[in-house]
């Protein structure tokens, strides 16, 4: 049982899979319960479709570049919560890191790609 | 290796790569400008970088985040994109002017079109960068950018005037131009205090898996090279003072600043010079463009990494190809690289306070540093740069505006 | 369902209009997989949290206050 602040402990900070590969940010958090409930935090909210809420113009200018994808994590696939966000599994199995497995098969035309 | 060898050559590698282009343009400039009446800005820029590199080795080391790690999730990603973005465009200047520099000093020592040189000097940076592991590569551009001593030696043959040296480092403000004068503070401040460097370090400490162990190391590492290297923008300062000054000469090529060690050393300090300035700029150009693309592989989470194969992080390596091709573009239309060295060095000054600030922030919270938060030596200086930082920051533009960016 | 980004920078008021400031971050419990929001942080200590400046003052709203979060608003019981 710890006590976290979302805002300081959750949003913002890198994502790491099972294997320790990066696969992206905490973009924003879904959260189930209203008023006169409990709520609770259900999933972790990544990608680039999810930047335009979080910074307005600049923010949706970064979306468009970025693209449309939004990736959902439920939050049981949190593992542990320390400088970054832990999550269970390797990331493509939660859609996570598809940037680079998109842009790898070009890079890897160019000799001393893998050197 | 034994951590003594280590640290020596980590050290020869900081000197040699301490000084690059922003450098080499204000340092010698301020001295064909005022004579020795600047120095004293030199020995503070020096300690400036010194303590945000420090500050931000010893978060790398013991919170295991690099810069923009800590920019977002600090600020958050509002105020994180626009430090990002800002942080871009001036790398992005600052690796423009750097390939020109590097084509410039090529086009010294083999006459061939600038154009071709920018190309090919952008092609052989983007093979070097895609094939050779990194470590090899800071080491060879850094001893080779030892060449630059050339001038500290230039400067003791030149036998200045040392006592009016020695008065340059007692601050005071030129009655004679006094806006071109502080434009000058401002800009030598500037090139010493280069985020870039900053970003580089500090993921490369990452990188190297340093822990709170390496924390002496660290700071070791940062105090000697870059004060090693602050001599030799002394050295730069001498040079401008006792060849330019002396003869009304403005820098404003390289060839015109290589010429300074030719005067006192003949064709050998010539040829030096402009060895040791390619491989100074080019290293420096090698550490900006990764700095770039670290910064935006750390602020959306991808995979990032100097020592990972290009296929381990594809947008990594995307990134800093195509901030090579854009720097490129910029060069290549035609605009004189001294005038863009100074506009970035200008830019990177306002900028700084957006990633300095929230170093300073994280390296005094215990959360993240645990019981290696700043210390009081650490906020005395850290709280006195913020100030100095910001006062520049805040100076820059206008000052550039009143002087006409330099040329008054 | 809603997401942390449309809760924080909300107005926080109580019933009677009082306003308490504006809701920077949520406070929560996490206990084996499960993270359950309990309370809103609120006041002047948002704003120097925005740049970074982390403080221990800050004023918070327990979640079973909230009565109703509607428009641009979360409204919650008086104390």
């Amino acid at each position: 049982m710890t006590e976290i602040h979302l805002g300081r402990n959750v949003l913002d900070h890198q994502l790491l899979d099972k294997d320790g590969r990066r696969c992206g940010n905490v973009d924003d958090l879904a959260i189930e319960g209203g008023a006169g409930e409990t709520a609770e935090v259900v999933a972790i909210l990544a990608g680039p479709g999810y930047w335009a809420q979080r910074a307005g113009l600049l923010g949706r200018l970064a979306g468009w570049i970025g693209g449309s994808r939004r990736v959902r994590i439920p939050w049981e696939e949190v593992q542990k919560v320390d400088s970054a966000v832990w999550l269970r599994r390797a990331a493509p199995d939660y859609g996570l890191g598809r940037g680079d497995d998109r842009v790898r098969p070009y890079v890897d035309r160019i000799p001393g790609a893998d050197r | 290796m034994s951590k003594l060898l280590n640290l020596a050559l980590g050290i020869l590698a900081a000197i040699g790569g301490f000084v690059d282009i922003g450098d080499l343009v204000f340092n010698t400039a301020a001295g064909a400008t005022f004579g020795y009446q600047l120095m004293w800005v030199i020995p503070i820029g020096v300690l400036g970088i010194i303590v945000y590199s420090e500050m931000s080795g010893r978060v790398a080391a013991v919170s295991g985040k690099a810069v923009f790690d800590a920019v977002r999730e600090r600020t958050g990603f509002a105020a994180g994109l626009s430090a990002l973005l800002a942080s871009e465009v001036v790398n992005l200047l600052t690796l423009a002017a750097e390939i020109g520099g590097v084509a410039i000093a090529l086009q010294l020592l083999a006459g061939l079109p600038y154009r071709v040189l920018l190309a090919l000097g952008v092609l052989a940076l983007a093979i070097v960068l895609w094939t050779l592991h990194l470590e090899w590569m800071e080491r060879v551009f850094g001893y080779c950018g030892l060449c630059l001593l050339v001038f500290a030696v230039a400067a003791v043959k030149l036998s200045p005037d040392w006592t009016k040296v020695g008065n340059g480092f007692l601050p005071h403000l030129s009655q004679n131009n006094p806006w071109l004068y502080l434009y000058f503070a401002i800009g030598l401040l500037g090139a010493a205090m280069t985020p870039y460097e900053v970003y580089f370090y500090s993921s490369g400490g990452i990188e190297d898996g340093w822990t709170a162990k390496d924390i002496g190391l660290n700071r070791a590492n940062a105090i000697v090279g870059y004060a090693l290297g602050g001599f030799l923008s002394l050295a730069l300062m001498i040079v401008g003072a006792s060849v330019f000054l002396r003869h009304g000469i403005n820098p404003e090529h390289l060839g015109t600043i290589a010429l300074g060690a030719e005067q006192p050393l003949g064709k050998i300090g010539l040829l030096l010079a402009i060895v040791g300035i390619l491989f100074a700029v080019g290293g420096a150009a090698i550490d900006t463009v990764l700095s770039g693309a670290y910064n935006v592989a750390q602020f959306f989470g991808w995979e990032w990494g100097r020592y990972r194969h290009p296929a381990g992080a594809p947008r990594f390596a995307l990134s800093w190809v195509a901030l090579l091709v854009c720097a490129l573009a910029i060069v290549m239309t035609g605009v004189d690289p001294v005038m863009l060295t100074e506009y970035a060095v200008i830019f990177s000054a306002v900028a700084l306070p957006l990633t300095y600030i929230p170093i300073l922030l994280v390296a005094n919270d215990p959360e993240y540093m645990g019981v290696h938060t700043n210390g009081r030596l650490a906020n005395v200086l850290g709280f006195a740069y913020l100030i100095v930082i910001m006062v520049i920051a805040i100076a820059a533009v206008p000052l550039m505006i009143i002087t006409n960016v330099g040329q008054n | 369902m809603r997401t942390y980004s449309s809760l924080v920078g909300r107005k926080v008021e109580t019933e009677s209009g009082l306003s308490l400031g504006r809701c920077h971050d949520l406070r929560g419990e996490l206990t084996g997989s499960r993270l359950e929001v309990l309370a809103l942080c609120v006041g002047r200590a948002g704003y120097l949290d925005r740049f970074g400046i982390r403080t221990r003052a800050h004023d918070e709203v327990s979640w079973s206050a909230v009565v109703r979060i509607d428009g641009d608003r979360i409204v919650v019981r008086d104390p």
